[in-house]
């Protein structure tokens, strides 16, 4: 975290400077099967972030040591465009954006029955086209939906969401004030139908009390943008189409 | 099968174009649906996104300040990437830029560049010392075809849309970019032995060389590449400008409503 402190977070009236409550989420909207070339794929606003997930597969692992003889693996890459965010990023990966691949791929081989394909892999492709605090959180999102909207069958989707700690009080949602400038950050991944965890990251300073508020307000989030993700895939394929 | 399908496709590519048809019903110099969107991305100074048949591409234009060449120092940089990422497409690999996403950004960069429609003179802000370096970077996240034209288009719109972020540098007031013109890429790929417009995967698939023409406002050439196996004859290329000056003329007039809005 930042950490710096002495930057003003909440108002006079307790509501946090862009006005939401402290249990308050920003607005998620989630469109399903956005890009024709992919196998599934899906389109994850959430504030002011904006993910894309695409999934290609099942297909044949490649290189062949990357094969397990008894389940697919689940290849995530997860990009920010370079003009994601207010200071250009120069393209290709680096630390951040490897260690996030690597843990989104593990929660979603936590989700997906893997044992179906054997031997097989599966591309998940995250890609951030703005980025406003909560990028990994809607990238998980996007990733499950488009999972969902390739065929893929899972055990549960996985939604990404995120709370914090701000001038001492947890808070549902950070945005990028309060990511700056705040002092804790726990991003996790919830099974909605079991409220299992497949996904958990954090940062900065917590109490176990504080912890186990802010998971309170992960788990109400996430009850939230399930019916979201869930209202997405069925706009996807009610309609008759694909 | 890479060897196979594209030997099919070739045949059919010949069969279909023997009776003067195309493999999705176009005519030959036809363009698909294409839909543009400026000022759609939060965090870049200028954007756009492109939906062309089944490609869609994102463009951005970020800005930074740094010190000019010191053969040149009263004047900024212009510079435009392309990756092509493997999210858009099953055939796309991870890893450093391939020699078709260079390509790409290359032949979007002399279109936009050579055409003179930004005035790197006008980049200066302190001649020596700072000036403006305006970077468009251009995203592919479904290739469905024909994505030099959709780069080219997308890229134009988002700079053409920008806004030089100077209060954030603290170098004076925010400002729209000043682009003297709209250049236009016509790309057209030779399918079943003769040159169509707006190629689709397919085409591009089991199809021999691609031509890309850039051209301005006043209908002049800026940017031309021929890429892939294939030779093509002087009356060939005479034909196919004839058309590029038409669609081109049709995309700049599109760029042009969406500004106005």
């Amino acid at each position: 975290m930042g950490g710096y402190g002495d930057v003003k977070l909440l108002r006079e009236d307790g509501k946090r400077l862009d006005g939401r409550a402290i249990d308050e989420m920003r607005p998620v909207t989630i469109e399903a099967g956005v890009l024709p070339a992919a196998d599934g794929s899906a389109m994850v606003t959430h504030g002011l972030n904006v993910a894309v997930a695409a999934v290609y597969g099942p297909m044949e692992a490649h290189p062949r040591k990357i094969q397990r003889q008894d389940r697919a693996v689940i290849d995530v890459r997860y990009n920010m465009a370079p003009f994601s965010t207010g200071d250009r990023i120069r393209p290709g990966f680096n630390r951040r954006s490897r260690e996030i691949s690597k843990v989104t791929a593990e929660s979603l081989e936590s989700v997906v029955l893997v044992e179906r394909y054997p031997r097989s892999k599966i591309r998940v492709e995250i890609e951030i086209l703005a980025a406003e605090a909560g990028t990994r959180c809607a990238g998980i999102t996007a990733a499950s939906v488009a999972l969902a909207d390739a065929g893929i069958p899972m055990r549960d989707m996985i939604v990404g969401v995120a709370s914090g700690k701000i001038e001492d009080t947890v808070v549902l949602d950070l945005d990028k004030a309060e990511d700056n400038y705040g002092q804790a950050d726990l991003p996790v991944g919830i099974l909605p139908n079991t409220g299992e965890i497949a996904f958990l990251q954090m940062d900065g300073d917590l109490s176990v009390e504080e912890y186990n508020l802010a998971m309170e307000y992960n788990h109400k989030a996430a009850k939230e943008i399930h019916e979201v993700m869930v209202d997405a895939l069925k706009r996807r394929y009610e309609g008759g189409e694909a | 099968m890479v060897e196979l399908v594209p030997s099919l496709l070739r045949q059919e590519l010949n069969r279909l174009a023997a009776e003067g048809q195309r493999i999705d019903g176009r005519g030959h110099f036809d363009v698909r649906d294409v839909h543009l969107e400026v000022d759609c991305l939060y965090n870049a100074e200028g954007s756009a996104k492109v939906v062309w048949g089944d490609t869609i591409i994102y463009a951005g234009v970020k800005f930074e300040i740094r010190t000019p060449w010191p053969d040149r120092p009263a004047q900024g940089s212009l510079m435009c990437g392309a990756e092509l990422r493997p999210v858009a497409h099953r055939k796309y690999e991870p890893g450093p830029p391939s020699p078709e996403s260079i390509e790409l950004g290359r032949v979007v960069d002399r279109g936009i560049r050579e055409s003179g429609c930004i005035d790197m003179g006008e980049l200066c802000i302190v001649p020596g010392e700072k000036v403006w370096g305006v970077m468009i970077d251009i995203h592919v996240l479904s290739d469905g075809g024909n994505i030099f034209d959709a780069a080219g288009l997308a890229a134009i719109a988002a700079l053409r849309t920008a806004v030089v972020p100077a209060e954030r540098f603290d170098v004076g007031e925010d400002h729209t970019l000043k682009v003297n013109g709209t250049p236009i890429m016509a790309s057209f790929k030779r399918a079943g032995g003769r040159f169509v417009y707006d190629p689709r995967e397919e085409e591009e698939l089991g199809g021999d060389e691609r031509i890309h023409i850039t051209l301005g406002d006043e209908g002049h050439l800026h940017s031309l590449q021929k890429g892939l196996k294939g030779v093509f004859t002087p009356e060939e290329f005479a034909e196919i400008l004839a058309v590029a000056e038409q669609k081109c003329s049709e995309l700049r007039k599109m760029v042009a409503e969406k500004e106005g809005n």
